[in-house]
């Protein structure tokens, strides 16, 4: 079996390509096509593997999950539909700097309107709430997709891809909270607790280095249905 | 027109100006509007805190780094805070004292301890044990004082009462002068 092969299958940057997006455009199935494909063919965590250091840090509970999940699209869409917009005006010279400052910018509104409204989430959301502006799939979403499309179909890029990258964190503090924990709470609600597990929790799978094995669990378990799959 | 417009050499530097422009003043209008939401909840939480450990508090006066309590007009003791660093982060205490400097009850701020581990220094069977104690008598039991270490976050624990142990000595001293 190839590595290098099976690799290329489910790896590639679909479709960020301009040229494809037109044909899509013409089918009319564009739209949806790019929604489905952040979330499942280009996931973020589980495919691309991209940001995360959010991911790792913050899926110790599956409220934190839901909070980055939220915060991380309200500024994947308000920066792909800006930069979109602004595509054509912007030189390409500075265009870095201005994917910057843009993400900084929907960055700091969101830090400041959780920080006066949702202040148990910013607290346990700590600075990488901040380090959004650095996380590489809100630049590379605008550098790959929305800098050299049209807004409605940013737009698609920026929910699909938003959808696929809170699914996988909830996946992964679901696994993390349930095993470190022995139950599951939602901002502050109790939804169940593992009998047993509850007294003597699995206090590892909430330690950081609890993160990354069940991040590479996941990624084993994906990949060997897609080898599957592809055979 | 456009075209020239876009051309010219000045006018990457005029773009970008033009955006960060924007989102200066956008972020002050969201701030002034966010932060007085901020400052009167931090206020509330100061208040709810200090209920937690005074219960008949009727209202609280600060000065300098002291909140000094009053029920009915009647001075019923004083609350700091103290901050030491921890195994994982800072870790803000709030300590309040009965008029002879005993302590009444401590309430942890924020952490950022090993969840699980030390970040039970929230528990109540922690900082219970604080409850009427004297300057003197903060310390781990393993150093001679009356407070039982968290099994296997004694760093935690001990941040704790260095804490609050050396904070504690200095409020006194400028209370009693």
């Amino acid at each position: 079996m190839n590595d290098n092969k099976d690799r290329s299958d489910y790896k590639q940057p679909q479709s960020c390509h301009p040229q494809d997006v037109k044909e899509n455009k013409k089918s009319g199935s564009g739209f949806w096509k790019e929604l489905v494909r952040g979330i499942i063919i280009s996931n973020p965590v589980f495919i691309l593997i991209l940001g995360l250091c959010p991911v790792l840090a913050i899926t110790n509970s599956i409220s934190n999950a839901f909070g980055m999940g939220a915060g991380v699209i309200f500024v994947l869409l308000c920066s792909n539909v800006l930069i979109s917009s602004i595509r054509k005006a912007t030189p390409s010279m500075v265009r870095i700097p201005v994917f910057i400052v843009v993400i900084a910018t929907f960055v700091t509104i969101l830090n400041l309107v959780f920080e006066a409204y949702l202040p148990p989430l910013y607290e346990s959301l700590g600075i990488y709430l901040a380090l959004v502006v650095v996380n590489c799939i809100i630049l590379g979403r605008a550098e790959a997709f929305a800098s050299k499309n049209p807004v409605l179909l940013s737009i698609a890029d920026a929910i699909g891809t938003g959808i696929g990258f809170t699914i996988s964190i909830i996946i992964i503090s679901f696994i993390r909270e349930t095993m470190g924990t022995g139950k599951m709470e939602l901002f502050g609600r109790q939804l169940f607790s593992v009998p047993g597990l509850s007294a003597h929790p699995l206090i590892f799978f909430i330690s950081p280095p609890g993160a990354f094995l069940v991040i590479g669990i996941m990624m084993a378990l994906l990949r060997l249905v897609g080898v599957m799959k592809n055979e | 027109m456009l075209k020239k417009i876009l051309s010219n050499k000045a006018y990457p530097v005029v773009f970008l100006a033009i955006i960060v422009t924007i989102s200066v003043i956008l972020l002050i209008a969201v701030n002034s509007f966010t932060s007085k939401v901020v400052e009167s909840r931090r206020e509330e939480e100061v208040t709810s805190i200090l209920e937690e450990i005074f219960p008949e508090m009727s209202r609280y006066e600060l000065e300098g780094e002291v909140y000094t309590i009053y029920q009915d007009d009647i001075k019923t003791g004083y609350a700091f805070k103290a901050s030491g660093s921890g195994y994982g982060g800072n870790i803000d205490i709030l300590v309040g004292l009965d008029n002879d400097f005993g302590i009444i009850g401590i309430s942890i701020l924020s952490q950022t301890e090993t969840p699980g581990v030390g970040s039970r220094i929230t528990e109540s069977s922690f900082t219970d044990q604080f409850k009427g104690l004297s300057a003197s008598d903060i310390a781990l039991s393993s150093e001679g004082g009356k407070i039982d270490a968290i099994t296997g976050a004694t760093i935690s624990s001990r941040a704790v009462v260095d804490a609050i142990k050396d904070k504690m000595v200095e409020i006194i001293d400028t209370l009693e002068n």
